[in-house]
C-alpha cells in the first residue's frame, strides 16, 4: 500500500478525465465543462487542488511539479498537461 | 502498568514530515509497526520511500498511504486495511498531526491579496480539527481502539495566541482541543486515553509556510526558558513516554511539550543558559 503505482498506465480519455474531476470535486459531470474555472466556477480550494494533483498522478502515473499544479485551472488545462506528459513518456 | 511498544501498531495521520515523521521514527525505534498517512504530490515520493525504508530498518512493518486524511473515502479504504494488518490487536497509538489549512487573514491586510473565504475557513477546521472526530468514530466502530489505546492530537499555542495569518488554524486548534476533551470522556468507559499535545514553536515545513514565521522563530529561542526551540524529537519522545502504559487515566488533557515556552513572559528569559546546562536535546 506504499506506492499506488500499481495500476497500469491508462490511456488519456477526455471524458474519463472529466468524470474523474467531477468525482474529486463532488459535482455533476455536466458542470465540469472544458473551460469551467476550477477556483472561480467550481470552488476548488487548496485541499481539492492537491487532491486533483495526487489523483492525476496516481491515475496516469505522472509526476506533477508544484508550478504545473498551480497552473491547472480547467479540464482543458489538465488534458493538455497530461497529453504532454504522456507523450514525453512514449517518445524516446 | 508500564508496557513495551514492541509489536504494537501506530497510525500516524500526517506522517511524511515534521512532527508526524519524527513520531513515526521514534515509535518504530521502540519496535512499533507504523501505518502512515500523508498527502503529497510525487515530488515527495522519494522522501516517503526513504522514511519507510528507515522504519523497516528498525525491524518493524511500515505502510504508507498517500491520500487525503479528511476524505471519507480514505477512511473507508484504510480502516479495513488496519483490521487486516493488526489482526484483532487494534491500534495502540493514533496520532493526528495534520497541518493543512488556509493561511490568510480574516480582513484585508497588506501584503495578503485576499481575505479568508467561507470555504477556506471550513476546509481548515474540517481537516485540522473535525477529521479527528471522524477517524476516532470509525476506529471505534471497527473495534480498533482497545483498552489502553492512546489517541494524540497535535495542537499549538495558537489556541491562546493570535498571529496575522493564523486565524483559521487557531480556530481549528481550539476546536481540536474541545474534540479531545469530548472524546476523552466518551471513550473513558472503553479505557482509551485521548490527549492533545501542545508543541512549542518547532521549525517544521508546516511552520515555515506561515508567512510571519521567520520573525517569531527568530525570537522563539530567546522566549523559551530552555534557551532553544522545540524540535520534533521532543514531541516524539513525549508520545513514546505517554504510550508506554496500558492506563487510560491521563486523558482529556492538553499537555505542553514546549519547554515552558507558553508560560514564560516574552523576552524575560533571554539571558544565556549557563554552560553545561543547555537543556537536553538536540
Amino acid at each position: 500500500m506504499t506506492e499506488q503505482l500499481s495500476t497500469p498506465t491508462r490511456p488519456l480519455d477526455k471524458e474519463e478525465l472529466r468524470a474523474l474531476l467531477a468525482q474529486i470535486l463532488d459535482v455533476d459531470v455536466a458542470e465540469v465543462t472544458d473551460t469551467a474555472h476550477f477556483v472561480d466556477e467550481l470552488e476548488v480550494d487548496s485541499l481539492m487542488a492537491l487532491e486533483i494533483a495526487v489523483q492525476l498522478e496516481q491515475t496516469y502515473q505522472v509526476k506533477l511539479g508544484e508550478k504545473e499544479t498551480v497552473a491547472l485551472k480547467s479540464l482543458d488545462d489538465a488534458y493538455e498537461l497530461l497529453s504532454a506528459k504522456l507523450a514525453d513518456r512514449v517518445s524516446p | 502498568m508500564i508496557i513495551p511498544l514492541e509489536g504494537r501498531w501506530a497510525l500516524i495521520l500526517g506522517a511524511s514530515s515534521g512532527i508526524g515523521r519524527a513520531i513515526a521514527t521514534a515509535l518504530a525505534q521502540e519496535g512499533a509497526n507504523i501505518v502512515g498517512l500523508h498527502f503529497d504530490t510525487g515530488d515527495r515520493a522519494a522522501s516517503v520511500a526513504e522514511l519507510a525504508g528507515k522504519l523497516r530498518g528498525y525491524g518493524v512493518e511500515a505502510h504508507f498511504e498517500n491520500a487525503n486524511a479528511a476524505s471519507p473515502a480514505t477512511r473507508a479504504k484504510l480502516i479495513p486495511r488496519l483490521l487486516e494488518l493488526t489482526g484483532g490487536e487494534g491500534v495502540h497509538i493514533t496520532v493526528h498531526s495534520l497541518a493543512f489549512g488556509t493561511l490568510v487573514p480574516y480582513l484585508p491586510r497588506e501584503p495578503w491579496p485576499a481575505s479568508i473565504t467561507k470555504r477556506q475557513l471550513e476546509m481548515t477546521v474540517d481537516v485540522m480539527a473535525h477529521s479527528l472526530v471522524y477517524w476516532v468514530q470509525d476506529l471505534h466502530a471497527a473495534e480498533l481502539l482497545r483498552p489502553g489505546a492512546k489517541v494524540y492530537a497535535l495542537t499549538s499555542a495558537g489556541t491562546v495566541q493570535a498571529l496575522p495569518s493564523y486565524g483559521a488554524v487557531s480556530a481549528a486548534k481550539v476546536a481540536l482541543e474541545a474534540h479531545v476533551r469530548q472524546l476523552a470522556c466518551e471513550l473513558a468507559p472503553y479505557r482509551v486515553a485521548v490527549n492533545a499535545l501542545r508543541a512549542g514553536v518547532t521549525v517544521t515545513p508546516a511552520l515555515q509556510r506561515i508567512p510571519e514565521s521567520a520573525d517569531f522563530v527568530a525570537r522563539g529561542e530567546a522566549n523559551n526558558p530552555h534557551g532553544r526551540l522545540t524540535v520534533p524529537e521532543d514531541v516524539a519522545e513525549a508520545v513514546t513516554l505517554l504510550s508506554r502504559t496500558d492506563s487510560s487515566w491521563i486523558t482529556g488533557n492538553t499537555i505542553g511539550v514546549d519547554g515552558g515556552e507558553l508560560h514564560a513572559a516574552a523576552g524575560a528569559w533571554s539571558r544565556p543558559v549557563p554552560a553545561g546546562h543547555e537543556g537536553g536535546m538536540p
